[in-house]
């Protein structure tokens, strides 16, 4: 097997864990706020909700688009790509993917990094304190698995001519 | 410059398409023919210098933006200031050590192998320098630039910010111009080294 070929092995291993954590990434909270006469276990929609509601929604759409829609087309594109490897058929299409998934894969990290943030904030004892939650531990390595995924897929791939 | 065993021809890196490099006007740009690759842009100037400036300052602005504090947040009197480290720190706390050392790969860790080495690399390269381990090196600039995640956490703490303005009192601290400084660099770095570059540079190291 050559190098490319594991390459791609490791490709498809990682897309597939990176699919099987989405759920609980989603379905689990990944942190608590606590506030005065509040607390909220929050998971990834519920942020998406919370900011909607005080009237944020600009910050509602970046972590809706970077937190799920993000990291769920790019795992459905990088599937696509790895399942049409060696076959002729939309080159040019795929090459364009490809570039367009490396180039917003990893903005799906903000809420990671948001998270982070927070927990520092939240460190004003009894005021006001923020606590990250197992999903957030999901949430990242879904997030690592899809980046890792796409940069284990070697573009020149699409080009070969390869008796498939 | 180019080497002499392929007559100045080169592959286009994304699919393996031969194609002859030509200077460019200043804006123009060479795609590939086949897969649509960018592959080189004209420029005023073809020296190192600009990247290598931009480089040093990226360094530079990294610093920086560790020392000072990106936002002071105030609740009820009590006021705390965040470094980038902060969080990581309060992560680890939590308990949630490999969030932590995510975060810190991304936001500090790899910026810092890409810019430390980026100038390492580009210096030589332009002084014709023989340093050691240049080719290391460069492996090392193309395995952090991926992870290394500045603008988007910029954007984070934009967001974290609209978010704790509701909780209490949240003032943009001199780190947070650093931060905002450092992405703009990053980003200009990444546009200014295309893969035309990249390749020359590669043969370029000593």
């Amino acid at each position: 097997m050559s190098r490319s070929d594991v390459r791609l092995q490791r490709a498809w291993a990682l897309l597939l864990s990176g699919a099987a954590l989405y759920l609980p990434a989603n379905v689990m909270p990944v942190m608590t706020m606590t506030l005065p006469g509040h607390h909220d276990a929050l998971t990834v929609w519920g942020g998406v909700i919370e900011f909607y509601e005080v009237g944020l929604w600009p910050g509602s759409v970046v972590i809706f688009l970077a937190s799920m829609v993000v990291p769920l087309f790019k795992l459905l594109s990088v599937g696509w790509l790895l399942w049409m490897d060696g076959s002729p058929h939309y080159r040019v299409q795929r090459t364009k993917l490809f570039r367009v998934v490396e180039t917003i894969g990893t903005w799906s990290m903000v809420d990671i990094f948001l998270l982070s943030v927070l927990v520092a904030v939240g460190q004003l004892g009894a005021f006001a304190s923020v606590q990250a939650e197992p999903g957030a531990l999901f949430f990242a390595a879904v997030m690592v698995c899809t980046i890792a995924a796409s940069l284990n897929y070697d573009i020149r791939r699409i080009w070969r001519e390869e008796a498939s | 410059m180019s080497n002499p065993a392929t007559h100045g021809w080169r592959t286009c890196p994304d699919c393996e398409a031969s194609y002859r490099p030509r200077p460019l006007a200043p804006g123009h740009q060479l795609r590939c023919k086949r897969c649509g690759a960018r592959l080189g842009q004209g420029r005023k100037s073809d020296s190192l210098q600009t990247p290598l400036a931009m480089a040093v300052t990226g360094g530079t602005l990294l610093v920086l933006a560790n020392i000072f504090p990106v936002m002071t947040f105030d609740v009820a009197g009590r006021n705390q200031s965040n470094l980038i480290i902060t969080g990581i720190q309060g992560l680890v706390e939590q308990g949630y050590g490999p969030l932590a050392v995510l975060v810190f790969f991304c936001a500090i860790g790899a910026p810092a192998i890409y810019l430390g080495l980026l100038c390492y690399t580009l210096s030589a390269a332009m002084m014709r320098l023989r340093l050691p381990g240049l080719m290391r090196a460069w492996r090392w600039v193309e395995l952090a630039e991926p992870w290394s995640l500045i603008p988007v956490f910029a954007v984070a703490c934009l967001v974290a910010v609209v978010r704790l303005d509701l909780l209490g009192t949240v003032t943009w601290g001199n780190g947070s111009v650093f931060v905002v400084l450092l992405s703009l660099c990053c980003l200009i770095l990444g546009r200014m080294l295309d893969r035309e570059r990249i390749e020359v540079l590669r043969e370029e190291l000593p």
